[in-house]
């Protein structure tokens, strides 16, 4: 009996002795890969101290060779040893895989504020832009979609739009020439002719395009645009459609809230003729604006030409895309004149229609808030990448 | 137009302040740009439309005001209540032959003369010189002042010459004869042609006819006789006259629009008037040569108001109608028929009624309504195609660029356009400008190039060294023959320097070749244009060796690869470009074709890698061609794998590996039947192009 429990006794303390640099494993400062080689020493003295060849497992054996009377206390004995020392065994290994995980969390953590990983994108011009807001606007309105030549003979550029030779629109200087003697459009009009020659009447067309006048570039000016022209020719087209057809679109472009303006005006093919404004998007026609509007529209950031929403603070300072008017001017307008219809086959006795007309590029400059209109022609990423 | 709210007062009675003077006008369509005060008095700037010459004048701008207010204008001192009088005066003046004779009536429709006599020239009174001022115009002495004044209360230009300067002291209105010489009020020389009309003394020409007065036959302060001309001359003849000299005034502005051939005599009348009034002197009769009075013009119209209704919805009531035409001087002549006043020249037809009812009814009144549904809306049959291929670039970064249509003539043919465009030849091929504002910028673009490598150069300047660009846009072509310019649509890319991440400062790469191709394909792809192939071709503006050409349908559409040397270093490039250019509209006139399905196999599909050596001029596509080309039933695919070159290899030669995919639709296939087939590919590489598998 004695023999046995010294049995015990040494295993005992063999494994004490053994395990005691991990009674106190003192973990913190120590690497991954200190850990590591504790754990695997750690299931190395477990082999050694619990195995098959282990002290323990000789005391185990031993139960069944004792004397009857003295095998429940060994067997306790045996049973109380094997738990002490396994409690140590576990504690020490649940305490060195906590640190190993979270040790290896730490090396493997990741900066999830560095920015994800894409291409960059890239971007259309605000011309694109635009145009397919509007073109789409017409399209759910029942409008096709037209364009024509940009080079154009004197009759399509003029006679037929009602400008005959010695008319002033045709003797200035504006019109670029090309030395066949064609005349470079001066105005998206032209679709009107090309369109009703095409399509016949009834017709309703927007017709996107660019134009060139004989312009010096600067600041305000560009010898080459973008129009959008609009026809609608059938029996019965009154003015009050063009107005509501341009107070329409414009409504969806901008908001319900927009008004329109129409004041009367001259245009050789149009009869009569109006000039229309709208009500500006950023002042919604008080011509005024917060003083954080107005910081804010002129340090722009990203967002290029966020559309600002009337501030409930004081309005002190001027609106700057109506100039303190209320208003935007934006096109020219009228009920087709006879002299056109006529010149596409078509009776003003019986079909009538409006025509509108307005500069896409002086439109973008007013909605994102462009100083100089020559950046549209540049194609200067900086200025490129402000629109989406 | 500056017009003086004081001075309007004495030509109409009116209760409106100066803004509400503005407002009235600007709704009616003189539209007032602003009010400017001058000393007691405020200055209306109004921007008129060309077709309102009738309102160069505070008459005029009173006028309107009458029809707003429904007053009517008020007589100015003297003339007005005669003037109806003196239009009768005896037709021709018995006196005519001696002082003023017309060679050219067909230029010059009325000429009036007056003479005075024993004015002193002087300086104007101080009211005169202030309106004069007010409306920005220089006080020169008081008969020049007197001209100018009436000018601007009137409309009508008029001139004074110093009757002792003119040859036998009278006036012949004639055409200029060629080389003509004379020296105008500016004292510049001026050499006339004979197109040109000229009033002339006995000798030679005094005055350019409705431009400006001769500086020898002028006013100066020594002289005591003037001749005071009032006259209306062809419209035509005076812009085209005042074109050709380059000398435009306010009496060519005046005259080249339009003024009132019946107001004549008052304005003379007003002018005499004054002039006797502030100079002194002693008036002659006057003398006015009207050779064809000008036959009334008309406008018919059954009934304005249903005019108006059907043109502008809206009601005006057939006797509002009647008043605002009549307060215009538009006069009911009989049922149907309205006169059509000689100071408004834009009178014409039934419309030109209806606008002036709607404009002073109130284009505001004018309801907002929309036509009546017609049916649905279409976009252009390309457009849905060009937004999937302009999305594309977008998503492979590209930004999209719109450059000047007009290039400079240097880029004269460094680039090679798209194939069947530009006929051969020489400059003739190009469609070419008369002139440009910008310097050497004739030449309508046949590329779409040099504009988006002008881009480049300007990013680069803003150190954007990694740039992608595109644009859509319209390449020109002389067709000859006099026929109208070929225009094609084209859609081009240049691309330089890095592939960009977004947020991320350094590019992840460099863009090569493949870059571009593959933002070609993609679009392509996009747009639905399928069936494209790549093939070598030498490129005038691209580096040989590495340009290609894009054949769809058999049919060359366009042209990448990378940028030549020679302009890569006319715009400092140190980097290299990459560009395509390919006909949009060609590619696009062919319908997309819809997707075809293939049944999913349920086999599994065998696939061998395999390298080989290839000499640099045999190409991938060979490659592919002849393997596609071996006897194997169930080779399904061969596809690129890699290419590598340099390290280890000769420069002659690079290493290919393909991948070639096996399958069958009816069975899965057995190692021994792939071996089979798969020898039978090598073979034919060996025996067509020479091709050793490498091991
Ligand atoms: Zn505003």
């Amino acid at each position: 009996m004695s023999d046995a429990n010294q049995h015990i006794e040494a295993a005992r303390t063999a494994f004490a002795e053994a395990f005691g640099p991990f009674d106190q494993l003192a973990l913190n400062g120590s690497g991954l890969a200190e850990a590591e080689a504790k754990l695997r020493e750690l299931g190395e003295l477990k082999v050694r101290h619990t195995g098959k060849k282990s002290a323990l497992a000789e005391a185990k054996k031993m139960i069944g060779r004792v004397a009857p009377e003295e095998r429940s206390d060994f067997g306790q004995a045996v049973q109380a040893a094997e738990k002490e020392i396994t409690d140590r065994l576990e504690k020490a290994e649940a305490e060195l895989n906590e640190f190993i995980t979270s040790a290896r969390i730490e090396r493997e953590r990741l900066d999830v504020t560095i920015p994800g990983r894409r291409s960059r994108t890239g971007h259309l011009h605000p011309i694109t832009i635009l145009r397919q807001q509007i073109e789409d606007i017409f399209v759910s309105m029942g409008y096709a979609i037209e364009d024509d030549r940009e080079i154009e003979t004197d009759y399509y550029n003029f006679d037929a739009l009602n400008i005959p030779e010695g008319h002033p629109a045709r003797e200035s200087q504006d019109t670029f020439y090309t030395t066949g003697g064609f005349a470079l459009r001066s105005q998206t009009s032209t679709v009107q002719i090309r369109a009703m020659e095409r399509r016949g009447v009834p017709i309703r067309i927007i017709a996107p395009g660019k134009v060139f006048r004989r312009d010096t570039p600067d600041m305000t000016h560009v010898p080459m645009f973008h129009q959008i022209e609009g026809l609608c020719v059938d029996k019965g087209i009154t003015m009050a459609h063009l107005k509501g057809t341009v107070t329409e679109w414009l409504k969806r472009l901008f908001g319900e809230e927009t008004v329109t303006r129409f004041r009367p005006s001259y245009f050789p093919f149009t009869e009569p003729s109006a000039e229309f404004d709208f009500t500006c998007f950023v002042c919604h026609g008080s011509g005024r604006v917060s003083s954080e509007q107005s910081a804010a529209s002129s340090e722009k950031g990203e967002d290029g030409g966020e559309l600002l929403t009337a501030h409930s603070s004081q309005l002190t300072d001027r609106c700057r895309p109506c100039k303190g008017s209320g208003w935007i001017e934006l096109g020219g307008s009228g009920m087709v004149h006879p002299n056109v219809l006529r010149a596409c086959g078509v009776d003003p006795a019986v079909y009538s229609g409006f025509a509108f007309g307005f500069g896409l590029e002086r439109m973008a400059a007013m909605m994102f808030n462009i100083d100089d209109i020559r950046h549209m022609f540049e194609n200067d990423v900086r200025f490129l990448e402000q629109f989406r | 137009m500056n017009i003086s709210y004081n001075w309007l007062k004495e030509l109409i009675d009116i209760e409106l302040s100066p803004e509400e003077t503005a407002a009235a006008l600007t709704r009616v369509g003189l539209a007032v740009e602003g009010i400017h005060p001058h000393k007691n008095d405020l200055v209306l700037d109004i921007d008129l439309t060309s077709n309102r010459s009738d309102c160069l004048s505070h008459l005029g701008v009173a006028r309107e005001l009458g029809v707003i207010t429904g007053r009517s204008l008020k007589a100015t001192s003297g003339s007005t209540a005669a003037g109806d009088e003196l239009d009768a005066v005896p037709f021709p003046s018995v006196l005519a032959p001696e002082v003023v004779r017309v060679d050219a009536p067909e230029l010059c429709n009325r000429f009036t003369a007056r003479v005075i006599r024993g004015v002193k020239i002087g300086p104007s009174p101080e009211w005169l010189v202030d309106r004069l001022e007010a409306l920005g115009e220089r006080s020169i002495n008081n008969v020049a002042d007197i001209t100018n004044y009436v000018m601007l209360e009137l409309g009508q230009p008029m001139h004074a010459f110093d009757l002792d300067k003119l040859a036998e002291k009278r006036i012949v209105v004639r055409t200029a004869r060629a080389g003509e010489k004379i020296t105008t009020l500016d004292e510049a020389e001026r050499e006339l042609d004979e197109t040109m009309l000229a009033i002339c003394d006995a000798e030679r020409p005094v005055a350019v006819a409705g431009v400006m007065g001769g500086f020898e036959s002028g006013i100066t302060e020594a002289t005591t006789n003037v001749l005071l001309e009032v006259a209306y001359f062809k419209r035509e003849n005076i812009r085209q006259t005042s074109r050709k000299l380059g000398l435009a005034t306010e009496a060519s502005y005046r005259f080249e629009r339009g003024v009132d051939i019946e107001n004549l005599i008052r304005a003379s009348d007003r002018a005499t008037e004054l002039i006797v009034q502030l100079a002194g002197g002693e008036a002659a009769d006057i003398v006015d040569v009207y050779p064809q009075r000008q036959p009334e013009r008309t406008v018919r119209s059954a009934n304005v108001a249903s005019a108006v209704k059907r043109l502008t919805g809206l009601d005006v009531a057939a006797d509002e109608c009647e008043r605002i035409l009549s307060s215009l001087g538009i006069a009911r002549i009989s049922d149907g028929e309205y006169s059509s006043p000689t100071w408004r020249h834009d009178i014409a037809i039934e419309e030109d009624l209806v606008e002036e009812v709607a404009r002073h009814a109130g284009y505001e009144n004018i309801k907002d309504e929309l036509p009546p549904a017609f049916g649905a809306g279409e976009y252009q049959t390309s457009e849905v195609r060009k937004r999937r291929l302009r999305g594309a670039l977008v998503e492979q970064g590209f930004d999209e660029a719109i450059a000047y249509s007009f290039i400079d003539v240097r880029h004269d043919d460094l680039f090679a356009a798209v194939p069947e465009f530009l006929r051969e030849g020489g400059e003739d091929k190009f469609v070419t400008l008369k002139d440009s504002v910008i310097e050497g910028s004739v030449r309508m673009r046949p590329t779409l190039i040099p504009g988006l490598l002008g881009a480049l150069r300007l990013n680069l300047n803003h150190q954007r060294r990694d740039v992608k660009l595109f644009e859509i846009g319209k390449a020109f072509a002389a067709s000859g023959m006099g026929e109208l310019p070929t225009e094609r649509e084209l859609f081009t890319i240049a691309v330089t320097g890095g592939e960009v991440h977004e947020d991320r400062a350094m590019p992840a790469r460099q863009l090569d070749l493949y870059d571009a191709k593959g933002a070609v394909e993609a679009a392509l792809e996009a747009a639905g244009a399928v069936n494209c192939d790549y093939r070598p071709a030498e490129i005038s503006h691209l580096r040989a060796g590495q340009s290609g050409e894009v054949v769809k349908d058999g049919r060359v559409v366009g042209t990448f690869g990378r940028l030549n040397e020679e302009i890569a270093a006319n715009y400092k490039f140190k980097q290299p470009v990459y560009v395509a250019e390919l006909d949009l509209q060609t590619i696009l006139a062919e319908p997309s074709r819809p997707a075809v399905y293939t049944l999913l196999s349920r086999f599994p599909a065998v696939v061998r890698d395999i390298s080989f050596l290839v000499p640099r001029s045999l190409t991938f596509a060979e490659v592919q061609s002849s393997a596609i080309g071996a006897d194997a039933t169930n080779l399904r695919a061969v596809s690129f794998v890699d290419i590598f070159e340099g390290k280890g290899l000769a420069d002659d030669v690079r290493s290919l590996t393909i991948r070639l995919e096996f399958r069958s639709d009816e069975r899965t296939l057995t190692d021994a039947e792939v071996d089979e087939e798969y020898s039978a590919v090598l073979a034919k590489l060996k025996n067509e192009l020479s091709l050793e598998p490498r091991t």
